[in-house]
Order: C-alpha cells, then sequence, then structure tokens
C-alpha cells in the first residue's frame, strides 16, 4: 500500500518544491532594470528615442494633424470628421488626437530621460569613447529639447519631467510650469547639447549644427531677431546646406537625405511614416483622407506664387470629376521621410528677423533666396509690415504642407486676422481631457471646458 | 522512489511513468469481484413515456455492477444476474433521462422521458457528477440535439436562449467569428469576462488566434468543436459550483460532454444530412437614398454650407451636382442608382454531414464520430468548413480500473474578409458606404475605387487553416471502497496558419504593389490532474470528498511575415517578394493549484457543500502568487420534511444557498506585472543604417494580484404535480474586487496605463426557470420551457473614468453600469433653425466636454428565451424565441452613412432633414458648420437595441416503426430547421451586431458587421 500512496502524493510534493515552475520569464521583452548598462546599449537606448519621435503618434503623423488641420492650407475630409473642430477652432479636449500627441511627446522625454539619468553612469572606456558618449548624450537633451518645444507651441507651459519613470509612484507631483519657464527649459537643453554633440553633419541624427538650427528657431518664437540671425546665419553660411533647385529636389523621385534638409527623419519599411496612405488618393493606395485646401491648391497653381512649388499638389481625374492631392507624401509602403527643417526655413527665419531689424536688404535677399529658387519674380520691399507679410505668405507656399503654417500665425498673433479666430484664448489647443481627468496637477488652459 | 527525480515542471513522461506505477500496484492490489451467489434473469421492457414507442438500444445496468445489457428492437431486455431482490437498476441512454428503477419482481415495465428535468438526473459539476436531487449549486443544463443543428460554426451561439442566467449575442453573420457570452453579467473590465470552457476535462482555449486585421472582428477557436459529438452542456454559475475552478470560475464555467458509447451495447450508426441555405433578412439591411435623392442632399449640404462659412467657397454655381457642361457632375435627377448591397448579398449554402458509430463490450466503450460541415455566409467571399474526427474510447482493465482516451481532430476552414471597422478592403462597408450615384465599373469596365465592392468579392484571398487537437487520456482505479484516485493529462494543440494576399486591385496590394501575409500561430495548453474521490454512506447520512492538483501550462507562439512588392499577381508567396519583414512572438504562463470539496447532506434533506482551491499563477509576482478561493453552500429539501412528505401535489422543494469567492485572471497579459523594456524600436544609426532600439514598454506592479468576485447566491427549486411543472428560481449578487485594470495614469510619465488592481463591480440578477409538460396525452404532447433573467452591472468603485473605442462612445465610470455609452444629448432639431440642440449648450449653442452625458448602456434588463415542443404521433414542432430587453446600441452604420451626405452612401433616413421653419424632424439641417453634423458622440443614433427573435423552428417527422422495420432502420427522422425567421426591434439593422469583437466597446452596431442570416435546412436522420 505504502508505495502508492506515495505515488499519489509524488505530484503534490512536486508542487511544493516547486515555484521554478510559476517563475515564468518572458522572451519578446526585459526587464527594465538591466537597459542601459553599456555602449552597445546607450546606442540603442537613444534609437529608442528617435523611434518615439518618429513614432505614428508624433511625427509619423497624428502630431502632425494637430497643426495642418488648424492652419488654412490643409483639410481633413475623412471618416474622423471630429478632425474638423480643428478647422473649426472649436476643439473639445476629448479630441483623440490630442490625447495621443500628448502621450507620444511625453513618451519621447521618458526615453530621453532614462538616457539623460542612466548614461553618465557607464564608465567611459575602450569600448566606449568619450565622444560617443557625448553625442549621444548630447542626441538626449536636443531630442527633450524638442519634444518639450512642441508642448510650448502647442498646449503651452507644461509640467517639466527631467527624471526617468521607473514606477507608478513616480507620478508627477509638480504643476504646470509657466511658458516662459518651459522655453527657459528646451533654451537648457538645447544649451546642454550643443557643446556635447560634434559638429559634423547628419541630417537624420542630431549635431550641432541641428541644435542650431533649432536655436534659430527658437529665438524666432522668443522674438530674439539678434539670436535667431546669428543661428541661422551659422546653417546657411554652411555649404553643407543649400536651395535645391528645382524645388520638387528634396522629396520627388524617392530623394531622402539631401542638401536641402537639415533635420528629418529616416523611415523604413520597418519603422513607417503613415503619411502617404493618408494623402494619395485611392487609385495610388491610399484613402485621400488629408488634402490641401482649395485656396492652398490654387496658391501653389498660381505660377507667380507657387511657381515650382505646384510639384506639391497633384490631380486625379474621377467621373470628371477633378480632384487636387497633396503629393509630398507619397511613398505608401511607408518611407517618405518626415521633414522637420530644412535650410529654407532657415532662409526665412532670417528673412523675418532681419525684417524685424529693418535690415531690410538683408531680408529680401534671403527671401528671394526663396522665390528664386521657386522660380518667381523677386521682392524689393521696403515697408516692414508689407515685409513682414510677404514672409508670412512665402512661408505659407514654401511650407505648404509642411506642419508650419498654424505655429506661424500663432507666434505672431496673425492667427485671429488671417484665420478669424475671435477668442484667442483658442491659440492654445485644450490639454487632453484624459490627462486632466487623471492628473489633478493639471489645470485646463484659459477657454476651455474645467475637467 | 529515489529513481524520479523531484524535477520541477512535471513532463509528460513523467507522468506516464507515475501513473504506470500507479497502474501496475493498483492492479495488484485489485480484488476479485464478489462471486455469484444465484441466477436468475430479469426481463422488462422500456418505453417512452409520451410515445409509448418501445426503445431499442437502451442500457439497463444493474448499479454497483458492471452487468448490463441493451433493449432489442421490441423494447425488451433481458438480463442474467446473481443478486436478489430488490435491486436498482439504472436505465439510460442518450437523448433519455437516466434512471434508477428499484427491481422488486418480473417482469418490469419502464417509461422513459426525454423530458426536461429529472431529480436523479446526472450533472456534471467540477471535477465530479452529482444527482440533481443533490445538487446545491446552480447549474443548467442544455441539451445539445436541442439546438446544435442552428446554422452557425460554434456551439456557444446556438445556447442563447436556452440557459438561464447565459446572455449570448451574435455579433456577426460570418459564420466562425466570436461571439458574446456572458455568465451573470460581466466581471471584469481589462480581464476577461468570457466563461471558461471545458471539453471532457480539457480546459479550452478560448482566445482567438487570428493575427490579421480584419477590422477588429475575430474568429472564434470554439468553432473547432463539432456541436454534434456534444451530448450535453452545463453552465456552473453560482460560487459553489464554480469556486473548485478557483481563479477560472468567476464568469462561469461552461462543462461540455461529449458523446460516448455504452457498455454491453451492439455496433450503433447514425448518420446526419442537413443542407439548406441562409440569406440576408431584408429587416436587417440599411436603407440607402436612391442616386437622385443621394445627389440632392450633396447639393444641399454643399450650398448650405457655404452660405454659413462664406470663406468655403461653395455656392449653387459650383455645387457638385450641377449640369455636366458647367463641369459638375450633372443634375441629381440625372443619376442613376446602383444598388451594391444586392448584389454582395446571395443565398450561402450550408451543409452539414454526420456520420457516428458507437457501441461497446462488456469492458470497453467507444464513440467514432465524422463531421463535415461548410456554411458561406449570407454575403459573397466569407465561407467556413470544418472537418472533424472524434474518438472517445474507454477501456476497465478490470472492475477496478480503468482508463480511456478522449479526442478531437479538427482542421478548419476560413475564406475570411475584412467585415468590421475601417476603410480599407473592408468588404461589406464598401456595399454599405458607397454612394448609390456611384457607377459599378468606370467607363473602361475596370474598378472605381481601389476597394470597389466588385473589385473586392473578386479578388479577395484571405484564407485561414486551424488544425486543432482537443483530448486527453485518463486512468481511473478504485482503491479501496469508495475511494476512487484519477490521473488525467490533457492537451488542446491548435496550429493556425493565416494567409492573405492583396493584388494590385485593391487598395493595400496597390500601395505595396502586391501584398502578402503569412502568419503560424501555435497554442498549446497542457493539463495533468489528479484527483482523489472518496464516498461514504453513513447510516442516513451521505458523505463525498474530492481533493486534487492541477498543473498547466499555456505556450503561445507565432512568427509572422510580410512580403511587399510583387513581381505580378501571379506571384503570390512572399518568397517573391522584393521586400519582406518578419517577426515573431512568444508568450507563457502556468498555472499550478490544489483543491477539495467535501459534501454532505443527511437523509436527503439537509445538506452542506464546502470547496476549496489553491492557484498559483506565474502572471503575478512572488508576493501575491496564491490566490485562494473557498465556497460554501446549503441545501435544504423541505419536501423531505414530514409535513410535506405526503403532498402529493408537490414532487420537490427545495431551498438552496451558497457563498463563495472565485477568482480571474484569464485575458490579461502574461507578464503584465513586470516592468519590461522592448527591443526592436528602432532607428537609423548615425550612419543612415537601420538599426535597433529599446525602450521602455510597461510599467512593472509587484503588487499585483488576482481579481477577486464574492457571490452570494438563494435558489429554490420547485416541481409540482409529479414534475409536470418544475420551476428553478435563483438571485444572486457577485461582487468583484481588485479588478485587475490597465490603470490610466498621468501621461507625463512617459506611459499612459499599468496594471494595478483597481476598482470594483458589482452585478445583481435573478433567473427564473419554468419548465412544463402541459399536455402529455397518447398522441399529442406539448412542453414548454422558459427561462428569464435579469442582470444589473455597475462599476461600484472606479478612481477615474476610461473611455473605450474610436471617439470614446463607451465609457467606464464610477456610479454606471460597464459598456454605457457617452454621449452629447440631442435635445431635439430646433424647427426655427434646424440646427440640433444640445443638453447644456451654451447660449450660442456651444458645447463643452462638460455637456457630454452618460446615456443607457448595452446590457439588456432581462433575456432568456422560450422553447415549445410539440408532438403529435410521428411529429415533432419545436419553437425557440430568443428575447432580450432594455440594452441599447449607438448604431454605427447610422452615424456613417448619416453625417456627411456630400461623401458615400447616405441613410434614407437622412431624407427627413430640416429643410425650412416649422419641420418637426431629429435629423438637423445639413451644413458642415457647427454641431449639427460635426458631434461624433451624438445621440441621435442611439437607439434600443432590444429584441425578440424566432430563433429556431424545426419541424419533424419520425417513419413510424412498420415502415422502419421493412426496411432494416431503427429509427429514421426527416426534419426541417428555420432560424431567425423573424425579428422584432425598433433597432434599425440587426440589434446584435457589433463592429468589434472587443468585449469592452459591445453596443456599437450595424457598422461593417453584416447582419445574423435567416437559415432553412432540410435534414435527415438515420440509425442504423
Amino acid at each position: 500500500m505504502t508505495s502508492y500512496f506515495k505515488i499519489l502524493i509524488f505530484p503534490a510534493l512536486l508542487l511544493l518544491a516547486c515555484n521554478k515552475f510559476l517563475d515564468v520569464k518572458p522572451k519578446t521583452s526585459t526587464s527594465d532594470d538591466q537597459t542601459i548598462t553599456d555602449a552597445s546599449s546607450a546606442n540603442t537606448a537613444v534609437r529608442g528615442i528617435y523611434n518615439a519621435l518618429e513614432s505614428n503618434d508624433y511625427y509619423g503623423y497624428t502630431f502632425q494633424t494637430l497643426g495642418f488641420f488648424s492652419g488654412d492650407n490643409i483639410q481633413y475630409v475623412g471618416s474622423q470628421t471630429v478632425n474638423q473642430q480643428l478647422t473649426n477652432h472649436a476643439v473639445l479636449s476629448d479630441l483623440a488626437a490630442l490625447n495621443t500627441s500628448w502621450l507620444a511627446i511625453y513618451n519621447t522625454i521618458n526615453r530621453a530621460n532614462n538616457v539623460l539619468a542612466k548614461l553618465p553612469a557607464i564608465p567611459s572606456g575602450a569600448g566606449f569613447a568619450d565622444s560617443v558618449k557625448n553625442q549621444l548624450l548630447g542626441e538626449a537633451y536636443f531630442l527633450r529639447a524638442l519634444a518639450y518645444f512642441d508642448l510650448a507651441r502647442t498646449w503651452g507651459g507644461v509640467q517639466l519631467i527631467l527624471k526617468p519613470t521607473s514606477s507608478a509612484s513616480d507620478k508627477p507631483s509638480v504643476k504646470r510650469s509657466s511658458l516662459a519657464d518651459t522655453y527657459a527649459q528646451v533654451l537648457n537643453d538645447l544649451k546642454a547639447a550643443e557643446p556635447l554633440l560634434p559638429l559634423t553633419t547628419n541630417r537624420i541624427r542630431a549635431t550641432r549644427k541641428t541644435v542650431w538650427a533649432l536655436l534659430a528657431r527658437y529665438y524666432l518664437y522668443q522674438k530674439d531677431w539678434v539670436n535667431a540671425e546669428t543661428y541661422a546665419t551659422k546653417l546657411i553660411t554652411d555649404n553643407n546646406y543649400t536651395l535645391l533647385k528645382p524645388y520638387n529636389s528634396f522629396f520627388a523621385n524617392n530623394a531622402a537625405n539631401t542638401k536641402e534638409s537639415v533635420f528629418e527623419l529616416y523611415y523604413n519599411t520597418t519603422v513607417t511614416n503613415n503619411q502617404a496612405s493618408q494623402w494619395q488618393p485611392t487609385s495610388n493606395g491610399g484613402v485621400g483622407w488629408i488634402k490641401p485646401t482649395d485656396a492652398a491648391v490654387s496658391l501653389l497653381n498660381d505660377p507667380t506664387i507657387g511657381g515650382g512649388r505646384n510639384t506639391l499638389v497633384q490631380k486625379v481625374v474621377s467621373s470628371g470629376v477633378t480632384n487636387w492631392y497633396g503629393n509630398l507624401y507619397y511613398r505608401t509602403v511607408g518611407t517618405d521621410p518626415a521633414y522637420l527643417i530644412r535650410i529654407a526655413e532657415l532662409y526665412l527665419i532670417r528673412a523675418e528677423a532681419r525684417a524685424q531689424k529693418e535690415d531690410f536688404i538683408g531680408s529680401n535677399d534671403d527671401l528671394n533666396a526663396i522665390r528664386s529658387r521657386a522660380g518667381i519674380d523677386s521682392a524689393n520691399i521696403q515697408d516692414k509690415n508689407a515685409l513682414l507679410l510677404t514672409i508670412e505668405n512665402e512661408n505659407r507656399v514654401e511650407f505648404a504642407l509642411e506642419n508650419h503654417r498654424w505655429y506661424d500665425l500663432v507666434r505672431t498673433n496673425r492667427a485671429g486676422t488671417v484665420l478669424g479666430i475671435t477668442d484667442e484664448r483658442k491659440f492654445l489647443l485644450p490639454i487632453p481631457y484624459a490627462q486632466v481627468a487623471v492628473d489633478l496637477n493639471l489645470a485646463q488652459n484659459p477657454g476651455y471646458s474645467n475637467n | 522512489m529515489n529513481a524520479l527525480r523531484f524535477d520541477c515542471i512535471l513532463t509528460m513522461k513523467g507522468w506516464i511513468m507515475s501513473l504506470l506505477l500507479t497502474s501496475v500496484s493498483m492492479t495488484v492490489f485489485a480484488q476479485a469481484p464478489p462471486g455469484a451467489v444465484v441466477n436468475s434473469v430479469l426481463e422488462g421492457d422500456i418505453i417512452d413515456s409520451l410515445s409509448r414507442r418501445p426503445l431499442e438500444s437502451i442500457t439497463v445496468n444493474i448499479k454497483g455492477t458492471t452487468n448490463q445489457t441493451q433493449t432489442d428492437k421490441q423494447g425488451h431486455f433481458k438480463i442474467r444476474t446473481g443478486q436478489r431482490f430488490p435491486y436498482t437498476l439504472i436505465v439510460s441512454s442518450i437523448g433519455y433521462r437516466t434512471q434508477e428503477v428499484e427491481a422488486t419482481g418480473a417482469p418490469l415495465n419502464i417509461q422513459l422521458r426525454s423530458s426536461e428535468t429529472q431529480l436523479s438526473d446526472v450533472v456534471v459539476v467540477g471535477y465530479g457528477t452529482q444527482t440533481k436531487r443533490n445538487l446545491v449549486g446552480s447549474i443548467a443544463v442544455v441539451n445539445a440535439a436541442e439546438v446544435n443543428k442552428i446554422p452557425v460554426a460554434s456551439f456557444d451561439a446556438q445556447l442563447q436562449g436556452k440557459a438561464a442566467g447565459v446572455q449570448i449575442v451574435t455579433n456577426s453573420g460570418i459564420p466562425g467569428e466570436a461571439i458574446f457570452v456572458r455568465v451573470r453579467g460581466t466581471t471584469s473590465i481589462n480581464s476577461s469576462s468570457d466563461p471558461l470552457y471545458i471539453v471532457d476535462g480539457v480546459f479550452l482555449n478560448n482566445t482567438s488566434l487570428q493575427t490579421l486585421s480584419l477590422g477588429g472582428r475575430t474568429t472564434s477557436p470554439l468553432a473547432d468543436i463539432n456541436p454534434s459529438d456534444i451530448d450535453h452542456i452545463e453552465v456552473l454559475k453560482d460560487a459553489s459550483a464554480t469556486a473548485i475552478y478557483g481563479s477560472r470560475g468567476a464568469n462561469g464555467v461552461v462543462i461540455i460532454t461529449t458523446k460516448k458509447g455504452n457498455y454491453n451495447s451492439r455496433s450503433k450508426v447514425t448518420v446526419d444530412a442537413l443542407a439548406g441555405w441562409v440569406q440576408a433578412d431584408k429587416s436587417t439591411i440599411q436603407k440607402l437614398a436612391s442616386g437622385p435623392q443621394s445627389a440632392t442632399l450633396a447639393n444641399e449640404w454643399w450650398i448650405n454650407s457655404g452660405i454659413d462659412n462664406p470663406a468655403l467657397n461653395r455656392t449653387f454655381a459650383n455645387r457638385p451636382f450641377r449640369p455636366v457642361s458647367e463641369g459638375g457632375q450633372g443634375l441629381p435627377e440625372e443619376q442613376k442608382t446602383y444598388d451594391r448591397i444586392s448584389d454582395i448579398l446571395h443565398h450561402g449554402t450550408v451543409q452539414n454531414y454526420n456520420a457516428s458509430i458507437q457501441g461497446g463490450s462488456n469492458n470497453s466503450r467507444y464513440y467514432l464520430g465524422l463531421g463535415y460541415t461548410d456554411q458561406e455566409a449570407l454575403i459573397r467571399v466569407p465561407t467556413f468548413s470544418r472537418e472533424n474526427v472524434k474518438f472517445n474510447f474507454d477501456q476497465k482493465l478490470s472492475n477496478r480500473i480503468s482508463f480511456g482516451l478522449t479526442n478531437n481532430f479538427s482542421r478548419s476552414y476560413r475564406n475570411q474578409a475584412f467585415a468590421g471597422d475601417g476603410p480599407q478592403v473592408n468588404l461589406w462597408n464598401s456595399a454599405t458606404s458607397a454612394a448609390t450615384y456611384t457607377s459599378k465599373y468606370a467607363t473602361d469596365g475596370t474598378s472605381v475605387g481601389a476597394d470597389n465592392t466588385y473589385i473586392l468579392m473578386q479578388h479577395y484571398d484571405v484564407n485561414t487553416v486551424s488544425l486543432r487537437y482537443i483530448g486527453g487520456i485518463y486512468a481511473e482505479a478504485e482503491i479501496w471502497k469508495g475511494l476512487k484516485f484519477r490521473s488525467s493529462f490533457n492537451l488542446d494543440y491548435d496550429h493556425y496558419s493565416e494567409y492573405a494576399y492583396w493584388d494590385r486591385y485593391t487598395s493595400i496590394g496597390l500601395a505595396a504593389n502586391g501584398q502578402a501575409n503569412s502568419t503560424l500561430t501555435q497554442n498549446s495548453t497542457w493539463i495533468n490532474e489528479q484527483t482523489l474521490s472518496y464516498v461514504k454512506e453513513l447510516g442516513s447520512s451521505n458523505l463525498s470528498v474530492v481533493i486534487g492538483n492541477s498543473e498547466q501550462s499555456n505556450v503561445l507562439s507565432a512568427t509572422s511575415a510580410v512580403g511587399k512588392g510583387f513581381a505580378n499577381d501571379n506571384f503570390r508567396l512572399i518568397s517573391s517578394a522584393s521586400q519582406t519583414t518578419a517577426s515573431q512572438n512568444w508568450t507563457k504562463y502556468s498555472l499550478a493549484s490544489f483543491f477539495g470539496r467535501v459534501a454532505y447532506n443527511y437523509a436527503a434533506k439537509y445538506y452542506a457543500e464546502a470547496s476549496f482551491r489553491a492557484d498559483g499563477s506565474s502572471k503575478f509576482g512572488a508576493n501575491n502568487r496564491w490566490g485562494y478561493f473557498p465556497a460554501f453552500g446549503l441545501g435544504w429539501r423541505l419536501k423531505e420534511e414530514a409535513f410535506l412528505k405526503d403532498v402529493d401535489w408537490l414532487s420537490e422543494l427545495k431551498l438552496r444557498g451558497s457563498y463563495g469567492i472565485t477568482g480571474n485572471q484569464a485575458g490579461i497579459d502574461n507578464f503584465a506585472a513586470r516592468g519590461l523594456w522592448t527591443g526592436g524600436s528602432g532607428y537609423a544609426d548615425v550612419f543612415g543604417t537601420p538599426l535597433s532600439g529599446i525602450a521602455p514598454q510597461q510599467l512593472g506592479n509587484p503588487d499585483l494580484k488576482w481579481e477577486k468576485t464574492a457571490q452570494t447566491d438563494i435558489g429554490l427549486n420547485l416541481d409540482l404535480f409529479k414534475n409536470r411543472i418544475s420551476l428553478t428560481v435563483d438571485v444572486y449578487r457577485k461582487y468583484t474586487s481588485g479588478l485587475l485594470l490597465q490603470r490610466p495614469i498621468p501621461g507625463a510619465t512617459g506611459f499612459s496605463t499599468y496594471w494595478a488592481n483597481v476598482g470594483e463591480l458589482s452585478n445583481e440578477g435573478y433567473e427564473v426557470n419554468i419548465t412544463s409538460t402541459n399536455i402529455a396525452g397518447k398522441d399529442f404532447s406539448w412542453r414548454t420551457s422558459l427561462n428569464i433573467a435579469g442582470n444589473r452591472n455597475k462599476i461600484e468603485k472606479l478612481p477615474s473614468q476610461i473611455t473605450q473605442y474610436t471617439r470614446d462612445w463607451v465609457i467606464l465610470k464610477q456610479g454606471y453600469s460597464m459598456n454605457s455609452f457617452w454621449l452629447y444629448h440631442q435635445l431635439y432639431v430646433d424647427p426655427k433653425t434646424g440646427a440640433s440642440v444640445f443638453e447644456g449648450q451654451d447660449a450660442n449653442g456651444a458645447v463643452t466636454t462638460d455637456d457630454r452625458r452618460i446615456y443607457g448602456n448595452a446590457y439588456p434588463k432581462i433575456y432568456g428565451g422560450i422553447t415549445n415542443t410539440f408532438t403529435y404521433k410521428d411529429f415533432d414542432l419545436g419553437i425557440l424565441f430568443t428575447f432580450q430587453s432594455g440594452n441599447k446600441s449607438v448604431n454605427l452604420n447610422r452615424y456613417f452613412r448619416e453625417r456627411n451626405p456630400s461623401s458615400g452612401g447616405v441613410n434614407a433616413k437622412v431624407l427627413q432633414r430640416w429643410q425650412k421653419p416649422g419641420d418637426i424632424t431629429d435629423v438637423p439641417r445639413l451644413t458642415s458648420i457647427g454641431n449639427n453634423y460635426t458631434i461624433d458622440q451624438n445621440s441621435r443614433y442611439l437607439e434600443d437595441a432590444s429584441f425578440l427573435r424566432l430563433k429556431e423552428l424545426t419541424i419533424g417527422y419520425n417513419l413510424p416503426k412498420s415502415i422502419l422495420s421493412r426496411i432494416n432502420l431503427t429509427n429514421a427522422r426527416i426534419y426541417f430547421i428555420g432560424t431567425n425567421l423573424k425579428l422584432w426591434s425598433k433597432y434599425t439593422g440587426d440589434p446584435e451586431s457589433n463592429v468589434t469583437s472587443n468585449p469592452n466597446a459591445q453596443g456599437l452596431g450595424s457598422f461593417g458587421t453584416p447582419p445574423q442570416p435567416v437559415g432553412y435546412q432540410f435534414g435527415i436522420n438515420v440509425t442504423i
């Protein structure tokens, strides 16, 4: 008898001795306590930040659409009609794209924070040169600066989170910083990045030159015309960057990484840019939900205004009806770059800064560099306001299908006049409802429902 | 013993070794059966209690022995025995209720009932069986034969209206797709609320292995099981019944028992052939405005928008439907109407063939079933077919030791189509959302738009093969009198292969120059269980004990590849693609358990039961790995009390009560408790070469633990007039705490959610089941079975609200039911201006998020079914109605097709729009400006989705015995089955349809998903 009673309790005994059976470890992911520990993991972690930056929710699509539809160049005609709230400037805080973008930007920040917190502890040495280490740190600072810059220009001052989140109890206990403090953080990070990064040319990864380019834009937003001009000049005088002619050289025929580009994001068939399928008509394998507005199409097609920039739009005739679609994003396999900073922007930044400084000759020169590249007549405007307006309109067509128009009109306080927005509080978008609902420290922007 | 290492993981090999040792030792200890004392013969006849016809192949067994026989064609049996009178016979057969008959002398005349309830019926409970009389828990029993001809792929969809407290919602008319099943309400938010399914002891995987995105609709793994192989289904509902399944009991347990042969019975061959067709119920298909009507609406929309915002430059002069000579698409009245919906609908053929052979000798019994089913959907393209082989076998090695195996092999093949949400390659949607004035083909005869209905119908090439094995082996031994040991090893293995090719006529193929997707997914669950059970009679009282342990492990792995860029559409395999990407996934969990139950009754009058289970799950951190789940039940059969014993009209009166705690961990990620970083999130290095990256993926929570549901149940069983009427009533309250939730956290952390135990929710409800034999004459009988249940779900605690699905239509909020709708409430359309007026809007008509309100939810207040069965001589008639009441659904089809007449098809409903002052309507003035049509969450699209459905109507004719004996058949029946023949509902569409299989987004109906079909089938069933 005893022998088989032993057998009966055998499986039970097995279990009692058996916590190993219940200790199943994942294979697809790794534990978060062993992440950035050496040169290789530091490199991969920095690529992880870029990956968040270029994700579908950030520069890959959603964040871009907030500015697209808020401006007057790009319209949404697809099934998510709620996006028309942006065009109508009657945005409700529960608009899904707000929360999606918000999460993606802070996700990018958290990835950068992880690198900034963990990388300095890795000893440099044979496998990990100081120069590489500095470059990675510099890139993390730059990417965090860009993320906070995007938050600030879209929503105003935000909560500044500078430490990585490692557990759910690390919830932010800070309130929103002022807009000035948020921009100050952007400047801090850019200034920290500047000396760490190499003075090389790289259009898909941040270098010291990329920092300068963003600084030029930063100072333009701050109305610091001297610095804006200074930093723009650093790029314009660098012969690694030129205005390519014809205009479509920077995007047509599967171009990428051209000399026009200061900073663009690299996509391949694994990590895809999802604009093309939204822009291209169904006959090209897209859904055609995002289109240039009729006004933008007629500006671009006007040979005296658009010039060579008419290549941004194409037409398709279906059942006798002509439909214009945007053709900046056309690689439906998802490999279109996301254009963040082009050298043309630096010219127009400097043109605007010089106009503000009443250096009309210099300003007209910069403006005409853009106009002549597009193949339209040069301007020679000596009136400050007229010149600024011309630069504004030049920006509109030069970056017709890039995410500039809304932010340009807001920073120059012209959104009210141009877009007919009567309530200036609508120049900032509402904080996502889901965020306000879950974070008591996060106050809603004025002019929006206070949940 | 020393030879066996104390290895942690119990392998199949280890199990077989220990089992062999056990068997060997038991064979040694097995004793010879008691010797025969007297040799006598008992004879008798068995007839059907209603039809009075003699019954063949009925098994007659002398209780407590293996001695048994079967009736012959005249219903006569003869059994030789050594027993002295009185002794008890157990009379049983498939389709009839098992009876115990006391034999006090010969000959015996026994009447068998195929009716609904019998106190001596054996009911399957967790790790054992009980008679209905002794049942303390709340368990519903469904006889599979009553519903298994309904033309759907999986048995769960056939249960609608058949079991009290079981809510079944068939979301889609495509055969083989997942449906929505709830036993006593939804108990969880992010963990699974699906019941646990067990087939012959095998814990089934019920999570779809589908990886292809088909608009949110997924396939049902339960469709791999042939309903015809099922004998009966028990649904365990209250805690005393389910707690022995501990961690997986909270959502109810569905135990499926497949057919088995009988010992000592001659081989019986049954053939069943059923064929017919399915077609659309026109009342559930949307009505689109005609071409001219749609064009008129589009012009009106255009012009009104221009009036409201002159900057749009939309005027009468440049309206879209102006004369062709002016550059337009022609005047509205010149438009033609193209009816795509009628073209995509068709009569889908359905066929179902089953053959089985069963029988047994003294020591062995078997059932071999072969099945083939082939079902076309009511729309073109999707089909489902399945081949099954079922083999059950049991062998007695001696009086005390037996073993057996159960096997189900199946191959399910699906032609799939995108039916759900999303614009691309959406088959049903392409027909329902295209403008009726858009011609079917372009003038050159090719496609209009890439995802044209006609192109898709011809070019769809998505198919899936699921190869599945479900089965296991067991051995059982009686170690001592009343003490039984059982050990089993079961496996559920699914090899799921998906393939899709998108040619250049589809939008996906056009974008990628031809695209192929291929995924191989393998899911295997093994489970090993040991139980030791003991039954003892102690005078008037009766004790039964079962203890056991269980270990199980599940591995899910998938390898997928995508190829883009094909030379032409003749090359369709990924090896021919110019760009390929691949990925691989792997996940696993393990579960270890100990359980036990003690049941005691005194004089079949007072009952007490206690059960316990301890479960350890690899999903949780070491601190909270183990969960403990106790339950208690009490019963009191008042009928046995002296004051009721002699009341003739009262056959049974029993009060039951139970309380217990069950758990849940299903459906959450296997590694939910761990803080994780993901690899592969890459970017280019400084030289422009794409390389991998790493990034935070999820926050860990070492305190993550079991979700627990405490359930109280009080029940009553009442049988009157010799069981002519029998009533079961239960009321229950389930309270779930420590909800496993993807808890939202501030996005500033870089994360949006993490897994935590937060929130509590409750379900309260009642169930009533009445069966009655209204007429039981010699030629005519009429029986009725009615079940009604009501459940109220409420989120008791939730720190912050959570919204579901795109556009946040569905919300989870404290104080409200799950699946509540969060909408802007359109009060009316202002007769003066035609503007929508929303509750809470300000003087300018502006609304804010504050103005959104919660209106109704997707759960019915009352649901159930009523079955009436009539027999007249050789004819039989069955009618099943099912119903739900009080549930709401946002009609997404109306939302999409009534919000912008300038794009795509327009529902005819929009013709009722406001046009001039004084118009009273709920369809506002057409304009793209303002709130009339830009608010997605407009309550205008919320509809009452209550319904009454004539689910099944069966008419059968049994060939009379006189003919049968001439052609040498035991039984032959020809029958007709109609399904979903009639629907009564205020909902415009199929009230059960849902755009997604996501359970938290139930109540979003009619978009992209075809409705359930009407079915007409004719069949013949022959037993040789």
